[in-house]
């Protein structure tokens, strides 16, 4: 144990803690404003401490005082960390837009009340499910950020925002009866759920078995992340939401879904039996998403299919099973996240611009708003995948691992994540001649002063376009700590010894010898 | 090599802000970073010259990102330094037309500086990047710029789609050379192009890689049968079209050719693509170019024929046809980008490009016809031209090329297409400028205006350079030898104005023969083309493909996207159950023996359960499958307490109670019957799919459990949580101390889950007002007065003046005195919703109640109990209250609002977390601490029960938040409308 191990329970408690507070506080917005940027803020300067402290090893919090397995415990190690680095970041400037946008409009146009503890409560139950040793912990950082989920989505309870939550919630709740159901399964043939002691026991258990438990758990996590077929539910729910909503839900909670297939597949189930399946869930879920988005007409749809089809490139470099397949995985959900969040929050100014998110009714926005036609270009040459953005590394470290592992199914894989960038960038392209270059249908507000973008909005999209562009300066440095990850997490013993350093229990209280006296009631 | 692409950035940044300065005068400011690469590369001709051949040119090196093999690392030899030469001179010369092309006043001109500078940077960093990935980022860029550039008039439809198209097309082969040096770095063990080149690897997995790199140089030099993407672009301004499709971007397929030439071009495919391919470029070209009437597409498909002479001659591999390639290189993009100068000129001055429309022209402008001729003397290869000499050399090569039929192949279509580039070039040279009297009434003819001087030098410029080089040819030879020396073939040949009578001469002099007669028979040439048109016009069958793409993703998005829940639920449950339960049938085995239960009790309670588990699924009825859920419930509450867990079962029926409530205070806004009634034959593939995830569910549940080989953990919690946590009730123990972290996590889902059934409800504010019994307005309508309640007369105990009807009656007219109610709001209630006995046994129960809840939360660290239950207890305390009196006993009961409930449990829970943290220690650690008080003896208090009483308040806080929004805010909301719908006279209709 190092002395920052007090980092680690932060970026859990201290959402949680300011989101009673803001709850409580309900009267002043103000005060509710200040709660949540302080607290993002805080999560944001320990997580990017723990950055530096964990590539020297991880670091493990038994919650409580309970030793690992009997009590949970917080492990951040390179993944977790990296993971909650950017989503933290990502949330910040979010919180950041949405506050501007309240301000512009008036807080009478959004419960704004409920939004900040609500919004709290999300980011907190992402990093739980980042930080959390514990299988059923686990589980419960999915609930956090769902019940979470299900609030911002049908925030301000407008029709179609309510039959969207419907999929949502339902398919969600689905989901999570089936985590739970795999869940018992594993506590039932492991006898414990904390992750390091499960990836001891799995490999001794009876093979078929671990295969259904591998099924159960990739099926639950499958889901979450939109993986095709489980992945319909996503471009029916996420679109109607307020922009900073989708934008947070794009960037994090389908990525939450991809750790925990990558945390469970490389911890719990090395071998990579899956390995075939999952490419070919890869690929069509590439195809198929894409081939979404090229059918759309309206952008914020569009963009929720682009974010269906990218899931299959981290997905294909997770299937397979090699240090630089997860290396590039690992940078590619990087990559995804910022430039996923920052697209759909420049969609929400576009809309806020020309009032509409459909391709048929926008048009000239170049001209009207030159801003934004960067603020857009950018990052969508980005997720394309066009050099030299971070989406082009990641995809050349793809493709890079596919020809390594040189089977014909991965030549296939890689032929189709080609395929699927050039449509990415079909799509894309398609959106910007509409939406910025053709000319202006009649109806679209051209008065430059009166459609000014607020500063705050303009400002903190922009500000995640920038951290986009800046993943490619420090690619480098980025890459070569992924790829340290996935070398970890292919080694899989760093976490173990870091949970159960005598292979047994973790630091933490000893168990107790013989019957303890003196503590009856 | 770094510094000129930061400089080139630089410059693009600077762009938009020096036009908003200078205007249009800020592109002669931008044009100085083109022209810093063209002065740097001749300042290191001397170094490039004695390098190439003694293999130590200049080099540079910056790592980027090792992992990926991505590195800066850039490399000057001859060939990169003509591109380089090529690239800035060209660009340097087409930024200072721009100068003068535009309107002063034309929009977006910032832009496209900027575009056309970073465009410049990338083609700087494509021509002399020593990295296969690099040579690729810089690919793309150009791409996008061009995109940019191309689509720069985006109000035109012609333009947005141009410039989609080379984006899209050329994309497509990128990407395809992306994975091709992909492979064949892998295959090498490197991506330096150098090493590559000079040691290239073998196998089949190199020749799929030649393949694909070929097709990225076939898509960005527009070779057959993508070559339709670039008399599309044509769209763009006059500047771009010179320096992007005729000097730079195009050539950047020729220079990868080029490059890879001396190391691949023996390979059987190579030589079948750069074949077939160019000289089916070089002819078809040609032959289109002769149809068009736009002067600008006819230097496109001009364009597109030279590039295919081009690719044959420096991808044929020999080193004759490599140095003649280099010339023509160097000479193309001379004469070529001064054809699309004078032609944008001459767009200027008439306002055509349409060489119907055109005569007299070159009377007007005699400079800029000048420079046409010059220009078109070189590039259908008249003496002393530097167009001539590279055709000389290019005739003299293939003619030598000793592999028999090849020779004659190539000799025949080189000949061939050069007859057409004289007959278009002349045609060109007469649209453009001939005084057409006999074909063009001068009524037809357009005006012309003299333009500046600055649109015509960069033009005059160029074409003159191509007289220039020509006439050193020799000194062309020793600067390009050098390359041509590392292809494998063949002896390295030269460059000459005069060599003497040989074939060669005889050849060219009957192409241009044959040229003269194609153009004095140009009108024929053009009927014969217009009847013989093709259908399957490369264009066409782009778009004939797009539409399809597009037609196939609409297609494949309607039938996996139905949008349609019960189908999303269906293909989850169906994959669950062929992936989980196909693998449980496969890989595992069946346990021998199954012991069906421990207690006949389990039996009964199982089978309830079941059963109404059943029959809740067969309810048409929304009440009835309610508390059919609720049975299910309390079933599995009596099978946790068979099972010898009362904790657990007390919560589940509390829990159970509470929902149940829930519920039926929802359904009372809702019909009383489930809608739509699902079509038969989907009924049966929904009962199939349920009853197969249950019995998937099941079988696993049967088949998991007899994998474990090690005991539980949960072995060592019983004498844990007596020694740490304090307490002998494991389950409470677990749920504060042990695994508090979930029941952390778990209340703030409660919170989250209580605001936002909050929200849906009162929508705009946190929540409403507190009703207080005090604030009921004497003359409002009663509570519960206007809802029709069929079952109130069974409930009229001790009211005498019950109505038969629901009707509403009258508010009361004089409140009682306090002292004579149970309850201090029930006044307020309508009179045929009063019982008194409820509102006894409400006031009896209620502090009993309180009272209860407060012992399970303190006792429950070593007793069945603890924060959850006891919340559950108070909540449902409170539900009574409400129940028996209305919104405004449920206020005189709590009043107090849900958040602060809510957020003060959160905040005392998450708050013994962080005290935890500051003193020291781990995050929610308890602390045991033995208290003595004098009187009540020694009180054994555990700090968890701090963390419990945070659960507590969420509890009851979710509660009330619930009862305020679904029960009294729906009243509410209810009686308001009921009171609109009678109307304003209170009179019911």
């Amino acid at each position: 144990m190092t002395s920052m191990t007090w980092l680690v329970p932060l970026p859990v408690v201290l959402p949680l803690f300011g989101a009673g507070l803001a709850l409580a506080l309900y009267r002043s917005p103000r005060a509710q404003r200040a709660i949540s940027v302080v607290t993002l803020t805080l999560v944001l300067a320990a997580s990017a401490t723990m950055l530096a402290v964990v590539d020297r090893g991880p670091l493990v919090l038994s919650i409580g005082g309970w030793a690992p397995p009997i009590g949970i415990d917080l492990v951040a190690d390179r993944l977790s960390v990296l993971m909650l680095s950017v989503s933290s970041a990502v949330t910040l400037c979010v919180l950041l837009y949405s506050l501007a946008q309240g301000e512009a409009d008036g807080d009478e146009e959004a419960p704004v009340a409920i939004y900040h503890p609500t919004y709290l409560v999300l980011a907190a139950g992402v990093a739980d499910a980042f930080l959390s040793g514990d299988l059923f912990n686990l589980y419960v950082g999915f609930e956090i950020l769902l019940a979470a989920s299900f609030v911002l989505l049908t925030l301000g309870g407008t029709g179609a925002r309510i039959r969207a939550g419907t999929i949502y919630v339902v398919v969600a709740l689905l989901s999570s009866v089936l985590f739970l159901v795999a869940l018992a399964l594993t506590y039932a043939a492991a006898g414990t759920v904390n992750l390091a002691q499960l990836a001891q026991r799995l490999p001794e258990i009876d093979p078929g078995v671990r295969l259904v438990l591998q099924i159960l758990l990739l099926l639950a996590f499958g889901i979450k992340a939109a993986i095709f077929p489980l992945s319909a539910w996503l471009p029916d729910s996420y679109p109607t939401a307020p922009a900073p909503v989708t934008a947070v839900f794009a960037g994090l909670l389908t990525k939450v879904g991809v750790y925990a297939i990558l945390r469970t597949q490389t911890l719990l189930f090395p071998g990579g039996r899956a390995d075939a399946v999952l490419m070919w869930a890869a690929l069509a879920t590439m195809l198929i998403g894409i081939l979404g988005a090229v059918a759309q007409n309206d952008i914020k749809r569009l963009l929720s299919f682009t974010l269906v089809s990218h899931i299959g490139f981290m997905l294909f470099g997770i299937a397979l099973s090699s240090e630089a397949g997860m290396a590039a995985a690992i940078f590619y959900v990087v990559h995804h996240i910022t430039v996923q969040t920052a697209l759909f929050l420049v969609v929400g100014l576009i809309e806020r611009r020309g009032g509409t998110t459909s391709l048929d009714r926008l048009g000239g926005l170049a001209k009207l708003s030159p801003v934004l036609a960067v603020l857009y270009f950018v990052p969508a040459m980005n997720l394309a995948g066009v050099p030299p953005l971070s989406g082009f590394l990641g995809k050349i470290g793809l493709i890079q691992a596919g020809v390594d592992r040189g089977t014909p199914l991965a030549y296939v894989l890689v032929g189709g994540s080609v395929l699927t960038s050039l449509l990415t960038l079909y799509a894309l392209i398609k959106a910007w001649n509409k939406a910025f270059w053709q000319t202006p249908p009649a109806g679209l507000p051209t008065d430059r002063h009166r459609t000014r973008l607020p500063f705050g909005m303009v400002g903190s999209a922009a500000a995640l376009v920038v951290l986009g562009l800046s993943l490619t300066v420090v690619a480098g440095p980025l890459y070569g700590y992924a790829d340290r990850t996935a070398v970890s997490l292919r080694a899989r013993t760093p976490y173990i010894d870091a949970v159960l350093p005598d292979g047994v229990r973790g630091l933490g209280r000893p168990a107790p010898v013989g019957p303890v006296a003196g503590a009856t009631p | 090599m770094l510094l000129l692409l930061v400089g080139h950035l630089a410059m693009a940044l600077a762009a938009p802000a020096l036009v908003g300065w200078l205007g249009r005068r800020a592109f002669l400011v931008l044009a100085l970073a083109p022209a810093s690469a063209a002065v740097w590369a001749l300042t290191q001709t001397a170094a490039v010259l004695h390098g190439t051949a003694s293999g130590a040119v200049p080099t540079q090196v910056v790592e980027w990102v090792p992992t990926l093999h991505l590195e800066l690392a850039f490399r000057l030899d001859t060939l990169s330094w003509l591109m380089l030469l090529i690239v800035g001179g060209v660009g340097a010369l087409v930024l200072v037309y721009s100068s003068a092309y535009f309107s002063a006043s034309a929009f977006g001109l910032g832009r496209f500086g900027a575009a056309l500078v970073a465009f410049a940077g990338s083609m700087v960093g494509l021509v002399t990047t020593d990295n296969t990935l690099m040579l690729y980022v810089f690919w793309e860029l150009t791409t996008v710029f061009s995109y940019l550039l191309i689509g720069h008039y985006a109000d035109r439809k012609a333009s947005r789609r141009g410039a989609m198209q080379a984006i899209v097309v050329t994309t497509a082969g990128g990407l395809a050379m992306l994975v091709g040096m992909i492979l064949l770095g892998r295959a090498a063990g490197t991506f330096r192009l150098s090493e590559l080149v000079a040691r290239p690897p073998s196998g089949p997995v190199v020749a799929v890689a030649v393949v694909l790199i070929l097709a990225g140089a076939v898509s960005k030099s527009a070779l057959v049968p993508l070559h339709f993407w670039l008399p599309a672009a044509m769209a763009a301004p006059t500047p771009v079209s010179a320096y992007l499709h005729a000097a730079a971007m195009v050539k950047a397929g020729i220079y990868l050719i080029a490059r890879f030439a001396p190391g691949y071009s023996t390979l059987v495919p190579w030589q079948v693509v750069v074949l077939t391919l160019g000289s089916g470029t070089f002819l078809l070209g040609g032959y289109r170019a002769l149809r068009q009437h736009d002067l600008k597409l006819i230097l496109a498909f001009g364009t597109v024929s030279q590039l295919g002479l081009l690719v044959l001659l420096v991808g044929l591999g020999t080193r004759a046809a490599a140095l003649a390639g280099l010339a023509l290189l160097g000479a193309h993009a001379m004469f070529k980008a001064a054809m699309f100068l004078v032609v944008g000129v001459v767009d200027a001055a008439t306002g055509t490009r349409d060489m119907r429309r055109l005569s007299g022209v070159g009377r007007e402008l005699p400079v800029t016809a000048l420079a046409g001729v010059l220009a078109t003397a070189s590039m259908i290869g008249l003496p002393p031209f530097a167009g001539y000499v590279a055709k000389e050399a290019a005739l003299d090569a293939v003619r030598h090329d000793a592999s028999g039929w090849r020779g004659g192949f190539l000799l025949v279509v080189v000949a061939a297409g050069s007859a057409l580039t004289v007959a278009y070039g002349l045609r060109l040279l007469w649209g453009a400028f001939a005084t057409k009297r006999r074909v063009i009434p001068a009524a037809l003819a357009v005006d012309v205006t003299r333009p500046s001087l600055v649109l015509v030098w960069p033009a005059l410029a160029l074409a003159v350079l191509g007289l220039a080089v020509a006439l050193v040819p020799g000194f062309g030879s020793d600067l390009l030898a050098p390359y041509a020396n590392t292809y494998p073939v063949g002896g390295v040949g030269h460059l000459a104005l005069w060599a003497g009578v040989t074939p060669t001469l005889a050849i060219t002099a009957a192409v241009l023969a044959v040229g003269l007669v194609l153009f004095a028979l140009r009108e024929r040439v053009e009927l014969w083309q217009a009847d013989r048109h093709v259908s399957l016009e490369a264009d066409r069958v782009y778009r004939r493909m797009m539409r399809r793409l597009d037609d196939v993703a609409a297609h494949v998005t309607a039938v996996t996207q139905r949008g349609s829940l019960p189908l999303y639920l269906g293909l989850v449950l169906a994959v669950f159950v062929v992936a989980a339960g196909g693998a449980a049938i496969v890989g595992t085995s069946w346990p021998t023996s199954v012991r069906a239960w421990d207690r006949p009790a389990q039996v009964v309670f199982g089978a309830v359960t079941i059963g109404a588990a059943i029959l809740t699924a067969r309810a048409r009825r929304r009440l009835k499958a309610v508390i059919l859920l609720g049975i299910s419930g309390y079933g599995v509450a009596a099978l946790y307490l068979v099972h010898g867990a009362p904790d657990l079962a007390l919560t589940q029926v509390l829990a159970e109670t509470v929902t149940l409530v829930v519920f039926v205070l929802v359904l009372r806004r809702l019909p009383p019957y489930f809608s739509d009634r699902p079509l038969a034959a989907s009924r049966w593939v929904r009962l199939a799919v349920g009853l197969a995830s249950g019995l998937t569910v099941a079988g696993l549940a049967l088949v998991v459990p007899g994998a474990r080989i090690r005991p539980p953990v949960s072995a060592g919690f019983a004498a844990e949580a007596v020694a740490y946590g304090g307490g002998t009730n494991i389950v409470n123990v677990t749920l504060v101390d042990i695994r508090a972290w979930d029941t952390l996590g778990e209340i703030s889902v409660l919170l989250v889950a209580a605001t936002g059934v909050a929200s849906l409800v009162f929508l705009r504010r946190r929540t409403g007002a507190i009703f207080r019994a005090g604030e009921a307005t004497p003359h409002g309508r009663p509570v519960w007065g206007g809802l029709p309640d069929p079952a109130g007369a069974l409930r009229l105990h001790g009211t005498a003046d019950a109505p038969a009807s629901a009707m509403p009656s009258p508010a009361p007219t004089a409140r009682p005195l306090r002292s004579a109610v149970w309850l201090r709001a029930v006044p307020t209630l309508a009179p045929h919703r009063r019982s008194v006995i409820f509102e006894v046994v409400t006031r009896l129960l209620f502090h009993t109640m309180i009272l209860y809840s407060v012992y399970l939360l303190v006792a429950g660290h070593n007793a069945p109990g603890g924060g959850f239950a006891a919340g559950l207890v108070t909540a449902i305390a409170l539900i009574l209250r409400y129940l028996a009196g209305g919104r405004y006993e449920l206020g005189e009961a709590a009043p107090v609002q849900p958040g602060l409930l809510l957020g003060g449990g959160l905040v005392l829970a998450a708050g013994v977390g962080i005290v935890g943290l500051l003193a020291g220690g781990a995050p929610l650690q308890s602390v045991i601490v033995d208290l003595h008080v004098p009187v009540v003896g020694t009180i054994h208090l555990v700090t968890s029960v701090f963390f419990d009483m945070g659960v507590y308040l969420v509890v009851v806080g979710l509660v009330l938040d619930v009862l305020r929004s679904l029960g009294a805010e729906v009243d509410r909301q209810a009686e308001a409308e009921a009171e609109a719908e009678a109307g304003p006279a209170g009179v019911p209709r």
